[in-house]
């Protein structure tokens, strides 16, 4: 009873995983094209969605490291305030235009990888309001490093961290 | 039956307490993390940061069965040890087993990478970041950061492993290795040697600890 069960289950098996191979295959083949068509569909400002997404990743990069850059200051015996001036000021330049980062489109939906979510597109106000305290901020600390005044770059700092902690809560995937 | 038998010292209160503060901590400084609550969790860190250098001195200069020396000799016996274990013959062990070696290394091990790395580590906006973190760039601070988030799933697995296996020492091969890590104590054991806490070893114990925590702090 044992062989003929053998004999049959093997190519049975077989047929099996080559089947379902086959399906893996074809799957995500459909889906890389369908995820390349989406990412390198242009959106209304002439970009593609993935130069898009890589543009904002890029400049919140900068500011990720401007805010570093500070912030090694602040933990510093004795701050170099040119140091503070110069990444204090680069935030401002590097969010100047933020408010059209996250054009409709741009989103998880369309296959590329990004951490900002849906959620952004369904409460575009709120999000934008976010985004102009930021800004609003960000100048706040700018001034306060020009002035030269390490505590008034502190609490500035601190509060701008507060708007970026703000956004990142409600609309980016937790890291 | 083991009322009348005397009690050898196994473990020492350095070995238990260090033990005991890292039950505590590891799951503390998770949920620090979780919570965003970055002052305390960088408080914690630099607690297990002095733990760790104590216990990896203790391992040099303290008692034999803190001392890695040994442990790490006993690793010859491991082919034989698990030979005799999955036949089911278990004597208990004065010390760690050859296969509490491994454990230790492996805890250890992990618990080092996750307190180097996360004393250079930057988070995504480089608004927090570890002691350290002024010595490194942005990209690698972030980078050391990927290392601490990844690595400390590799501590929870092992850390399941080791209470697993402390579940199979108790139920399969009647050998509860719980009560003589609180108590330092076992009664169906020859000891070889005693184990004393000397008090310049301790102090040694302590000034490396104290020396790295001052290390870092003047350093970041």
């Amino acid at each position: 009873m044992k062989f003929p069960r053998v004999n049959i289950a093997v190519p049975a098996i077989a047929t099996v995983l080559m089947l379902s191979a086959c399906g893996e295959t074809g799957g995500s083949d459909a889906t890389s094209d369908a995820t390349s068509e989406a990412a390198s569909a242009p959106l209304p400002n002439g970009m593609t969605v993935q130069q898009q997404i890589e543009a904002r990743q890029g400049q919140l990069e900068k500011v990720g490291e401007a805010f570093k850059a500070i912030s090694d200051q602040l933990k510093a015996d004795s701050p170099d305030i040119a140091i503070i001036q110069e990444a204090a000021a680069a935030v401002p330049e590097a969010t100047q235009d933020m408010a059209d980062w996250w054009p409709e489109g741009s989103g998880p939906e369309s296959g590329v990888e990004t951490d900002a979510l849906p959620s952004i597109w369904e409460n575009m106000a709120d999000f934008q309001e976010k985004v102009g305290n930021m800004k609003d901020a960000a100048a706040q600390l700018n001034v306060a490093a020009q002035s030269g005044d390490v505590v008034a770059v502190g609490e500035a700092f601190k509060a701008t961290g507060g708007t970026c902690k703000a956004c990142h809560d409600d609309y980016r995937l937790d890291d | 039956m083991n009322d009348g038998q005397a009690q050898t010292r196994i473990w020492d209160w350095t070995v238990r307490l260090f033990h005991w503060l890292i039950v505590l901590i590891v799951p503390a400084l998770w949920w620090t993390a979780d919570q965003g609550l970055m002052d305390w969790h960088k408080r914690l860190g630099l607690t297990m940061f002095a733990l760790l250098l104590f216990r990896l001195t203790w391992g040099v200069v303290g008692t034999w069965t803190a001392r890695f020396l040994p442990m790490l000799r006993q690793l010859l016996s491991l082919p034989s040890y698990l030979k005799n274990l999955v036949a089911g013959n278990h004597e208990p062990s004065f010390g760690h087993s050859p296969l509490g070696t491994l454990s230790v290394i492996a805890l250890l091990g992990l618990l080092s990478v996750q307190v180097t790395t996360g004393l250079f580590s930057v988070d995504v906006d480089g608004l927090e970041s570890g002691p350290l973190a002024t010595l490194v760039a942005f990209k690698t601070g972030r980078e050391l950061a990927d290392i601490h988030e990844l690595n400390f799933d590799l501590l929870v697995i092992f850390i399941a492993l080791h209470i697993s296996a402390i579940a199979v020492y108790r139920w399969l091969f009647k050998n509860d290795l719980i009560r003589p890590m609180v108590t330092g104590m076992r009664s169906d054991i020859q000891a070889p040697t005693t184990i004393v806490v000397h008090v310049w070893e301790l102090a040694i114990g302590i000034a490396v600890a104290l020396a790295g925590v001052y290390g870092v702090t003047r350093l970041g």
